[in-house]
């Protein structure tokens, strides 16, 4: 604000009109026309299709060679009256209540180990950032691999006497499952991110509260969550969203949603209601509502996590 | 480190806790590599029978069924030129409206700025539909040529604040010097702002890199399955068959995929660990 007054200040005061290049040079100073392009861009591919989301919400379209009609609210009306919609709420919910706090919390004590620089911390670091850099198919078919009936997993468990199970099969394992890849892939960043917040605590604070006869544990939640409570915010937020949304792709390449619904989630809904059974109303409002879910949740997780120093 | 372990048993639990669970987690990255790797060079029955156990021999038939099965050469080049003519399109879209944002003192460059920023809220995949509306109606519908549009789309908003926030140190009167010597805003750009823009650049670079070599759901809707037009990410899960995968092959081809990541990591580790931690923090 103060910017906008000191430019404006000196032309008003000279009063005079300034040569004409000079004046060129303000006017684009004030408005970004180089931006031009990028904001046109980004509005037609990705404003644009979000905008239509919400029109689309409240069409009936019943197929894609069909033509849409106004539909007031029936689409949410239908959502919420179906049974599979509910099921995919509690999907969705217990894979967020259950996943994302247990992946923060393991990735804050990771990033709290990595800080104290222990032997290997190098190397440590090095493996955090592999599931960063991984596809979700590239993840989703090397899990396929582990968790089929003759995989990795079953091999571990068989000789420790243990029953194998067809995990993504059975309805009891499947979501354990799919919330298991997104933990795996998920902890690592988390961790690196809120170890890069860690380094910045000041060595002061850390050696007075041990003087203070503070154990390690005692260090971590009550020295280290605190000041960087801020900013695992943000990376709860992060991978929030990232659960909400692109479980979706996890979802599609090990289970389609199956068994029975079992690992059908809200994001993946979406995908099936719209490109599997192409009841394109109620795909899109089903998008609303993880829209409004995703807003709120990082509200909360704000409210949750604000600063509190 | 003396003085750490001088600490009683008791005040280092913390300590043993969290090493003990990250020790564990990097078992848990390190062992499916490893499976994973192995398997690829492996059939069903010796991958079912001693998962952990070295081929016994180094037979690339996995890789070329992989190649073949999934026409993952094709993939490749299809994903090799995505992920370039994406790269290109977003540096010619992301570095003039950086350039603009980071000069811009009047209240219409707050404006724009706050509309990318907005970007980082939006679900783009909740309009995953209406995107393959979009790329319908503009006659581009299967075709990796919308791909190549929509990528740099979703990429702007993290590209645009990592340079603007770069453009923003460079001071004013270097580019004031440039303008008296009657130098276009452009040739300003070009000759004084991206030579101080390097790691910036490098930044944007790698981290869009990542999520367009990587990308799935999008190839996969609006590419669609012709093996002359789609991705790797996309080639990749169609090894897997509901009867009687391959895993060995499966695995083969899961290689591919990611190749060129590590390549690319490994070459540029410190850059790269750099960009995926200023990506998020920016967000």
């Amino acid at each position: 604000m103060t910017a906008l007054l000191d430019t404006d200040g000196p032309r008003t005061a000279v009063g005079a009109p300034p040569p004409a290049v000079r004046r060129r040079g303000t006017l684009r100073e004030r408005f970004p026309g180089l931006a031009l392009p990028a904001l046109v861009w980004y509005a037609v591919f990705m404003i644009g299709p979000v905008v239509a989301m919400f029109v689309i919400a409240f069409l009936s379209w019943p197929g894609m060679l069909t033509t849409p009609t106004p539909a007031g609210l029936d689409n949410f009306a239908r959502v919420l009256t179906d049974e599979t919609f509910w099921t995919a709420t509690a999907n969705s919910a217990v894979q967020i209540v259950v996943g994302l706090p247990v992946m923060i919390a393991l990735a804050f004590l990771l990033a709290f180990y990595a800080v104290q620089k222990p032997r290997g911390h190098r190397v440590l670091r090095y493996l955090l950032f592999i599931p960063a850099l991984i596809s979700a198919p590239a993840t989703a078919m090397v899990f396929y691999a582990m968790l089929n009936p003759d995989g990795l997993v079953n091999g571990f468990l068989r000789p420790l006497g243990l029953e194998g199970n067809e995990w993504l099969a059975d309805p009891a394992t499947a979501l354990g499952a799919i919330i298991a890849v997104e933990l795996w892939s998920g902890i690592g960043y988390s961790a690196v991110l809120i170890a890069s917040r860690l380094d910045g605590v000041e060595g002061e604070i850390v050696q007075a509260a041990r003087l203070d006869g503070a154990g390690d544990w005692r260090l971590a939640w009550r020295v280290y969550w605190p000041i960087a409570q801020d900013f695992i915010g943000v990376v709860a937020m992060l991978q929030f969203l990232s659960m909400l949304f692109n479980s979706a792709q996890t979802v599609l390449l090990l289970t389609q949603g199956g068994p029975e619904n079992a690992t059908t989630t809200l994001a993946y809904l979406i995908y099936r209601k719209a490109f599997v059974e192409t009841d394109l109303g109620y795909s899109q409002a089903v998008g609303v509502v993880l829209f409004v879910i995703g807003l709120a949740g990082m509200w909360a997780i704000r409210r949750l996590l604000r600063a509190t120093h | 480190m003396a003085q750490r372990t001088a600490l009683p048993l008791r005040d280092r639990i913390g300590s043993i806790t969290s090493g003990t669970l990250a020790w564990i987690y990097a078992a848990l990255l390190v062992v499916p590599f490893y499976y994973f790797i192995v398997s690829a060079f492996k059939t069903n029955e010796e991958i079912f029978e001693s998962p952990l156990a070295l081929p016994t021999t180094f037979d690339l038939t996995n890789v070329t069924t992989a190649i073949r099965q999934a026409d993952l050469g094709l993939a490749v080049a299809n994903s090799v030129l995505t992920t370039v003519a994406a790269l290109v399109l977003t540096l010619l879209l992301a570095l003039p409206a950086a350039f603009a944002l980071a000069r811009s003192t009047g209240r219409a460059g707050k404006v724009v700025e706050g509309v990318f920023a907005l970007g980082f809220l939006i679900p783009s995949f909740a309009a995953l539909f209406p995107t393959f509306l979009l790329a319908a109606a503009l006659g581009l519908f299967h075709t990796r040529t919308f791909v190549v549009f929509l990528l740099p789309a979703t990429a702007l908003p993290l590209s645009i604040v990592i340079l603007t926030s770069f453009m923003r140190t460079i001071p004013r009167e270097l580019e004031e010097a440039a303008s008296m010597d009657g130098a276009s805003p452009l040739q300003v750009l070009r000759q004084v702002y991206l030579p101080i823009c390097v790691p910036g650049i490098a930044t944007v670079l790698l981290l869009n890199f990542l999520s367009f070599w990587n990308a799935y759901l999008y190839p996969l809707i609006l590419i669609g399955p012709d093996t002359a037009q789609r991705t790797i990410q996309v080639a990749l899960p169609t090894l897997k068959v509901d009867a009687g995968t391959d895993y060995g092959v499966l695995m083969a081809g899961t290689l591919f995929t990611l190749l060129p990541v590590y390549l690319v990591y490994t070459l540029l580790q410190r850059q790269m660990q750099r960009a995926l931690l200023s990506g998020a923090v920016k967000g």
